[in-house]
């Protein structure tokens, strides 16, 4: 190891301590939820480190105080005990909450489509915090703040402050390209901001449609300045793809916690430019090799979100160490949950709103202030819990039960199906043209 | 090639041979969650530990096994999540 590489291990390791001092103080001040039961058994939070800790009955009934069950097995563990993803969870671990649709960027691949109008009927504070109050008695961990471009609005505060005392984590993506000041002053009270920063110079322009970067540079420095866990979000197209390692370099530079890689959805004016923008086959053939030697090569955590789960199954990596980390592929209406600007609650924040039930599509839509009586509504977030019923070739892959057949969202834009296979799946696009979809391959990862 | 993180696929026997005592079932971590998702499309996780692999892992999971038996136990929220008698969660 040279030492360039063993001093950024210092730094990282001293932001990491800083960190974690700086959360217990928090978590002193605001208890996160602390514990939660599950048909497997329970969920714990930890602090430091951070982390959602699933255990089985046995561990529970060690680690976790059952309130009001003195006889006996609480009623959730009435029924025989089920192994993680078996069943949807009793409540999501998560809450996507797009709080609105305003945003004067106008990025052409803007998922939500967002505008400096915004969407009709956005809520405000009230609504948003009535929401906060449904998520806490259902359970939920931790909220996603985001937008269109939420940090524009004067009320962001209060609402992280509202999420903190009901024992929700509330963290926040934001493009750094408005409403900087406000949000500076208020970073502390989330657990992790990150700034979406799709390239570098111009590339950020290329990907994005407007040269933002100095900006959005600008706000990740001042936001690291006041809180150590930052991030950046990269959304991951075919003219960013060999940038990624320069990205990595640059976040390390900049003392960033985290680099989070997302997949280009065909949603909002993403749906436009989808064709453009989305990554080749060779690219998502290569996205789990690459990212993993800059991130060793820049010592840096990388997260990848879920709709790439398919392109990690494609190097055979071990499914158990992927299900003890808890990489699994579509969870929306499951792990997670959305919510548009108006509150309509959705499987995931890419996803339209589910009817209130299957049997009167007309009915109202539900909102996430009804999502305790929604989520064991039979049928409830459709096709997204109907991952089991797969066909060829995710019936008989051996990750499916990780991956629930890709990201629904880019199968209903390009086959009109959610339910059908991820057409950028590897295995599937080898399956289309006439192999048997195991021609997986093991590439090396770390030289 | 294939790498360590390739090597094993034993449905996570090891987690369990680790959490007995004495010949009482102690219990076991079934899946750790690392960090915390800031964004607001999709679920992120970390995948940082595909670089070091289930041998790394093995280690830190008995630290936070510890770590949750030693603790006070965690109050659990909300302390009836599921009414009694009611089907819970079975897939749609």
């Amino acid at each position: 190891m040279t030492l360039g590489a063993l001093g950024r291990l210092a730094i990282r390791s001293w932001d990491a301590a800083r960190g974690a001092a700086d959360r217990l103080r928090d978590a002193h001040r605001h208890p996160p939820r602390r514990a939660r039961l599950e048909r497997f058994g329970a969920i714990v939070q930890l602090t430091v480190p951070r982390a959602l800790v699933f255990v089985d009955r046995a561990l529970a009934r060690r680690a976790v105080a059952i309130a009001g069950e003195p006889a006996g097995d609480p009623a959730i563990w009435a029924s025989p005990e089920t192994a993680v993803g078996d069943a949807p969870l009793s409540a999501p671990l998560e809450a996507h909450l797009q709080l609105t649709n305003r945003c004067d960027a106008g990025c052409r691949g803007c998922y939500t489509g967002a505008s400096p109008d915004g969407a009709r009927g956005e809520w405000g504070l009230a609504e948003w915090m009535r929401a906060i109050d449904e998520l806490a008695a259902a359970g939920v961990f931790h909220v996603a703040l985001g937008g269109g471009e939420s940090a524009v609005l004067p009320w962001l505060g209060e609402l992280a402050d509202h999420a903190r005392r009901r024992g929700i984590v509330p963290n926040l993506t934001t493009s750094g390209l408005a409403g900087l000041d406000r949000l500076v002053a208020i970073a502390g009270r989330f657990g992790q901001i990150n700034v979406s920063l799709d390239g570098l110079g111009p590339t950020y322009a290329r990907v994005r449609g407007f040269d933002g970067f100095a900006r959005a540079d600008a706000a990740i420095r001042a936001l690291r300045r006041v809180k150590r866990e930052v991030g950046i979000n990269v959304v991951v197209t075919r003219d960013n793809f060999a940038e990624l390692d320069r990205l990595f370099a640059y976040a390390a530079e900049r003392r960033l916690s985290e680099v989070e890689l997302l997949r280009f959805k065909p949603s909002g004016r993403g749906a436009r430019a989808y064709d453009e923008l989305r990554c080749s086959d060779a690219q998502h053939r290569a996205l789990l090799p690459s990212v993993l030697a800059a991130a060793r090569r820049h010592a840096i955590r990388v997260k990848v979100d879920c709709s790439y789960t398919p392109m990690l199954a494609h190097h055979r990596p071990d499914r158990a160490l992927l299900a003890e980390l808890c990489v699994y592929g579509c969870t929306g209406g499951d792990f997670l949950v959305g919510a548009k600007p108006g509150g309509q609650l959705t499987a995931c924040s890419f996803a339209a709103p589910p009817p209130a039930a299957p049997e009167s599509p007309d009915a109202a839509r539900p909102r996430i202030t009804e999502l305790r009586g929604y989520w064991d509504t039979p049928g409830a977030f459709g096709a997204f819990r109907r991952w089991r019923d797969a066909r060829e070739p995710c019936a008989s892959c051996e990750y499916h039960a990780l991956c629930r057949g890709g990201c629904k969202v880019v199968s209903a834009h390009v086959s009109g199906d959610p339910a059908a296979p991820d057409p950028e799946c590897p295995r599937v696009i080898d399956h289309a043209r006439g192999g048997r979809g195991n021609d997986r391959v093991r590439l090396r990862v770390v030289s | 090639m294939t790498r360590h993180w390739q090597r094993r696929d034993n449905d996570a026997k090891r987690l369990s041979t680790i959490c007995y005592h004495r010949g009482v079932r102690r219990g076991r971590i079934l899946a750790i969650k690392w960090g915390m998702n800031p964004n607001s499309s999709s679920l992120g996780v970390d995948v940082t530990f595909l670089l070091v692999g289930a041998t790394v892992l093995a280690a830190v999971t008995p630290v936070i096994g510890a770590l949750l038996r030693w603790r006070r136990p965690a109050p659990a929220e909300p302390a009836a999540a599921v009414p009694a008698g009611r089907s819970h969660g079975e897939p749609a």
